[in-house]
């Protein structure tokens, strides 16, 4: 289902087609905010989790009355979505009032209107655009300017700083994952994300799935690029320079709290999912089954789809609870010395083998 | 014991002392007896001391090439140089075995030469301790002094008057000395003369008095808040 | 403080920050991410000890020692009870100079962990904190069980200590010894050959040996720098001339030699010794013996001053105590290593950037308690 077919399947098209388009959308879009809602619920617990479990400790285990007295502690992450709901709403004096409040929903927009490129599976996408992975680069970076709006407009220093870390750190990361997603747009001629999975139907080598990952050792470099640049573009640890806890205090978000420092946390968690889908469609054959031939109505594409990004948020989650942060200047050296010219010499790379023996 | 028991003892233990035993051994009441060969074990045991005494010394003479530890103990020998070197610091009579006391006026110098000194190399200042001799008298501050090349430590002690206490800073020889001296000047108001950045350390900047000297009084408010004065055998 | 012109800005890090380890304020002259001045404001956890010490009996200070540095209390009461004795002539019994080695040594491995974990904390790895918190917990389990507090224990007395050990505490620190022996290799395979972790701390905030003495830095932090020195061995107090043990020294094995990763490797090391001097401790620790036998009826010390150093987790702990024959101790002074390596905080990571003075700061294992007293 696709936001076309819905403004066609209208009724009243042709006579508001202004209106239709405006109702299409709602209705596209109140999926995806709920959608959102709950994967971060359910994130947020399996961060929980897994956390504890790489820690050597339980996590929410139902202890306490409320909320909290459900099995294996599932509603854990609810019971922390109502405290956040609850909290009171500060708004620091000396702030830009203005800009403080329309921060959180810019950041927000960034992650949100992503998803609309997303494919789920074969039939299940919002907009199947010709230009849907460029789209999504593109908006992805959009979140940068509700963080610097936020980090100059709470009037506190360590927002400040952690504002300018991360317009440092978005943009320039920016880079080797958009070089690394020209090496899959060189071999599948096409920037439709439908397109681009639908190159990677089939076997190759024989016996492996199609997938792009598996395409030449060149893609498969740029697939490591890619995911640690979109890591990089999360902030999540190792990259979580911009919040640095121990450093920042909570960066750019210092003075924020309760709803408005959720929507932050929401749309953190949401990147997290463009990432990981982008990823997943780009190199891992998004829908496509790992057995190419079964498993492969749209049904189980959505299964595919959802299992292979969750896996990649399950690695980051695992790469948070494992390194150390880096330092901003390893950081950067890291994105301009490492990343990005090796991004550059894979786009070579693959053109010179799809010339040879593609 | 009458004064004629004791004059026994005494006869007979001197007899002993020379050789005749039968002088002790004759005494007839054996309670007088037994206190006279206590009196000779115990002139024995000083005879032996006495003697033996310089036959140490000519030992430790004898052996001062392979230096053996001199009689004299650190703090003694390291007096000895800065006496030798700067003339009239030294205050001969209050310094001990375990302390140097030096007068406050070359203060400095002397750090620097301790600190330098090859057979010193104090290069570590573990410890300043501010002291409040009591309200009549002065005030001190003690230095201890370690060396990390020679493994051996020193305490120097320089007394300061009350009303108006100044000693030279060491800030400059060790760094440590700043905020040790800061330390020193926030509790007792020991001025470091030298110091550049002498300011309170651990107490706010605005307090009044020097807590631990020993006629200290508490102030009555800071800044509106009530200081809590501390109650007459609480303990 | 020079004069902040131009495009520097002047940042409080702290009091309340998440990285100050206790409530320290820095004030940091910064140029971008850039400092190039940091002075640290202390005194807000200021509680007159000394004063205190000056209206309390000599038996009321010990808890008090315990209070300075919270994290190795064990450690703050072992110096003060052996300046104690030292002054006023005590000879203990064997069985109690065992047990205060053995609590002061479980109490320096549970600090180090601490200062590991956190120091874990302050460059982001959160996961090394718990493994080691979790191992502390057993540690504490152990002190909990012989005196009953987990953190505060007022253990050791002068010329004795609180209560004897309990049944079955020889096995139970044995078998702590064979759970935590392996783990060292699992707190350096996730934290310290950490490829980014090394990044970090190699080469950042290097002390060199000159410099750490003239700053009286001890303990850990001078021996990072490359500098042998160790009070238990180069001026062994209570029974530590008996044991075994080497002192580990920084050697630049990744960086220069004095960084901050020679600084936290140190502290690796120190708790493998530490477990070598408490196998060979509970190895000899005499079966039976009264620990209260040599309590005097009354601490009156004779009139006379000491100064006494320790060995204690952090570095060099001083007491320098002056009687006058009274009840009460005329004068206390604690020296204490934090306050020392706080010092120095300025003159190494002076340069460096904003990230780095923390990575400093949490190297140097300061405990606020201790500094301001």
């Amino acid at each position: 289902m696709t936001v076309d077919q819905l403004i066609d399947w209208f009724p009243i098209s042709a006579t508001w087609p202004g209106l239709t388009f405006l109702l299409a959308v709602l209705i596209c879009a109140v999926p995806v905010f709920l959608f959102i809602a709950v994967y971060a619920l359910v994130v947020i617990y399996g961060e929980l989790k897994i956390s504890s479990f790489m820690q050597d400790k339980v996590g929410p285990m139902g202890q306490g009355v409320g909320l909290h007295a459900w099995r294996w502690g599932l509603l854990q992450p609810v019971a922390d979505a109502l405290k956040l709901i609850l909290k009171e709403d500060i708004i620091p004096a000396s702030a830009d009032k203005k800009l403080f409040i329309l921060a959180p929903f810019i950041v927000f927009i960034g992650a949100f209107i992503a998803f609309s490129a997303l494919p789920f599976s074969q039939t299940l996408i919002i907009a199947d655009m010709n230009i849907g992975v460029f789209y999504i680069l593109a908006v992805s970076s959009l979140g940068v300017i509700g963080l610097i709006m936020a980090g100059w407009s709470s009037n506190n220093k360590w927002s400040l700083y952690g504002a300018m870390r991360s317009a440092a750190q978005i943009i320039s990361y920016e880079i080797p994952a958009a070089l690394s997603i020209i090496a899959v747009i060189m071999l599948t001629s096409t920037m439709s994300m439908q397109g681009i999975i639908q190159y990677q139907s089939g076997f190759i080598w024989g016996f492996l799935p199609n997938w792009l990952i598996f395409n030449n050792p060149f893609m498969f470099v740029a697939f490591f690029i890619f995911f640690i640049s979109g890591v990089a573009e999360c902030n999540r640890t190792p990259f979580d320079i911009p919040e640095a806890e121990s450093e920042l205090v909570a960066g750019a978000f210092t003075e924020y709290s309760g709803m408005r420092y959720a929507f932050f946390f929401l749309s953190e968690y949401a990147n997290m999912f463009v990432v990981a889908g982008v990823a997943a469609t780009a190199f891992l054959g998004g829908w496509q089954s790992p057995i190419p031939g079964i498993f492969n109505s749209p049904a189980w594409g959505l299964w595919w789809f959802m299992s292979k990004t969750m896996f990649l948020i399950f690695v980051m989650i695992w790469f948070r609870w494992t390194f150390p942060r880096l330092r901003v200047d390893q950081l950067m050296s890291a994105c301009w010395k490492g990343f990005t010219p090796i991004a550059l010499v894979n786009i070579f790379g693959v053109g010179i083998w799809y010339l040879t023996l593609g | 014991m009458t004064d004629n028991q004791e004059q026994l003892i005494q006869e007979a233990v001197e007899k002993a002392l020379q050789g005749d035993m039968d002088a002790v051994n004759n005494i007839e009441d054996r309670v007088t007896r037994s206190k006279a060969k206590a009196a000779l074990v115990k002139a024995k045991r000083e005879a032996a001391k006495t003697s033996a005494e310089p036959s140490s010394e000519d030992k430790s003479e004898e052996s001062a090439t392979e230096s053996k530890p001199a009689p004299l103990s650190l703090n003694q020998k390291i007096a000895g140089i800065i006496a030798s070197q700067f003339p009239g610091t030294v205050d001969e009579e209050s310094s001990s075995e375990t302390h140097i006391q030096l007068q406050p006026a070359k203060w400095f110098d002397v750090a620097q030469y301790l600190r330098d000194d090859p057979a010193c190399l104090f290069d570590s200042l573990q410890c300043v301790t501010g002291v409040d001799l009591g309200e009549e008298s002065e005030l001190e501050v003690r230095y201890n002094l370690h060396s990390m090349t020679h493994r051996h430590a020193v305490e120097i002690r320089i007394a300061c008057a009350r009303n108006n206490p100044k000693v030279p800073s060491v800030e400059t020889v060790w760094h440590i000395g700043d905020w040790f001296e800061r330390e020193t000047y926030d509790m007792f108001g020991i001025e470091f003369e030298g110091h550049r950045d002498l300011r309170r350390i651990l107490l706010p900047d605005d307090w009044e008095g020097w807590p631990l000297r020993k006629d200290y009084e508490v102030q009555e408010t800071y800044h509106g808040i009530v200081v809590p004065k501390v109650k007459e055998g609480w303990e | 403080m020079g004069v902040v012109q131009g495009d520097q800005m002047v940042l409080n890090i702290g009091p309340q920050h998440p990285s100050t380890h206790g409530v320290l304020r820095l004030k940091v002259v910064t140029d971008g991410e850039i400092v190039s001045d940091i002075t640290p404001i202390i005194g807000y956890l200021h509680r007159c000890f000394e004063k205190h010490c000056e209206n309390s009996t000599y038996e009321q200070v010990i808890p008090y020692t315990d209070r300075c540095d919270y994290i190795a209390s064990m450690n703050n009461n072992f110096g003060y009870v052996v300046a104690m004795e030292e002054l006023m002539e005590i000879k203990v019994p064997e069985r109690v100079e065992y047990i205060r080695v053995i609590m002061a040594e479980l109490n320096r491995i549970a600090s180090h962990l601490l200062a590991l974990g956190t120091y874990g904390l302050d460059v982001g790895a959160f996961t090394p904190f718990l493994y080691m918190f979790r191992d502390r917990e057993r540690i504490l389990d152990i002190f909990e069980l012989t005196c009953g507090a987990r953190l505060l224990y007022n253990y050791m007395w002068v010329g004795g200590v609180s209560h004897d050990l309990p049944v079955g505490f020889v096995e139970t620190v044995y078998n702590f010894l064979d759970y935590f022996e392996p783990k060292v290799q699992e707190y350096n395979d996730i934290l310290t050959f950490n490829k980014i972790f090394i990044e970090r701390t190699a080469d950042v905030g290097v002390l060199l040996p000159e410099v750490a003495i003239s700053f009286g830095v001890s303990g850990p932090n001078l021996r990072g720098s490359g500098v042998k020195w160790d009070i238990r061995k180069d001026e062994p107090y209570s029974i530590y001339e008996r044991f075994d043990f080497d002192v580990p020294v920084g050697q630049g094995l990744v960086g220069t030699m004095g960084d901050c990763w020679d600084r936290f490797y140190v502290r690796v090391l120190e708790m493998i010794e530490s477990t070598k001097i408490l196998r060979q401790a509970l190895k000899d620790i005499p079966a039976n013996g009264d620990v209260h036998q040599a309590l005097p009826k009354k601490i009156r010390p004779p009139k006379g001053s000491i100064y006494r150093r320790t060995e204690s987790p952090r570095g060099d702990l001083g007491y320098y105590i002056i009687s006058d024959g009274s009840p009460q101790p005329y004068r206390l002074k604690m020296r204490s290593p934090a306050f020392t390596a706080l010092s120095v905080l300025n003159e190494i990571s002076r340069g460096w950037m904003l990230s780095d003075v923390i990575a400093v700061l949490g190297s140097l294992d300061i405990v606020l308690g201790e500094i301001d007293r």
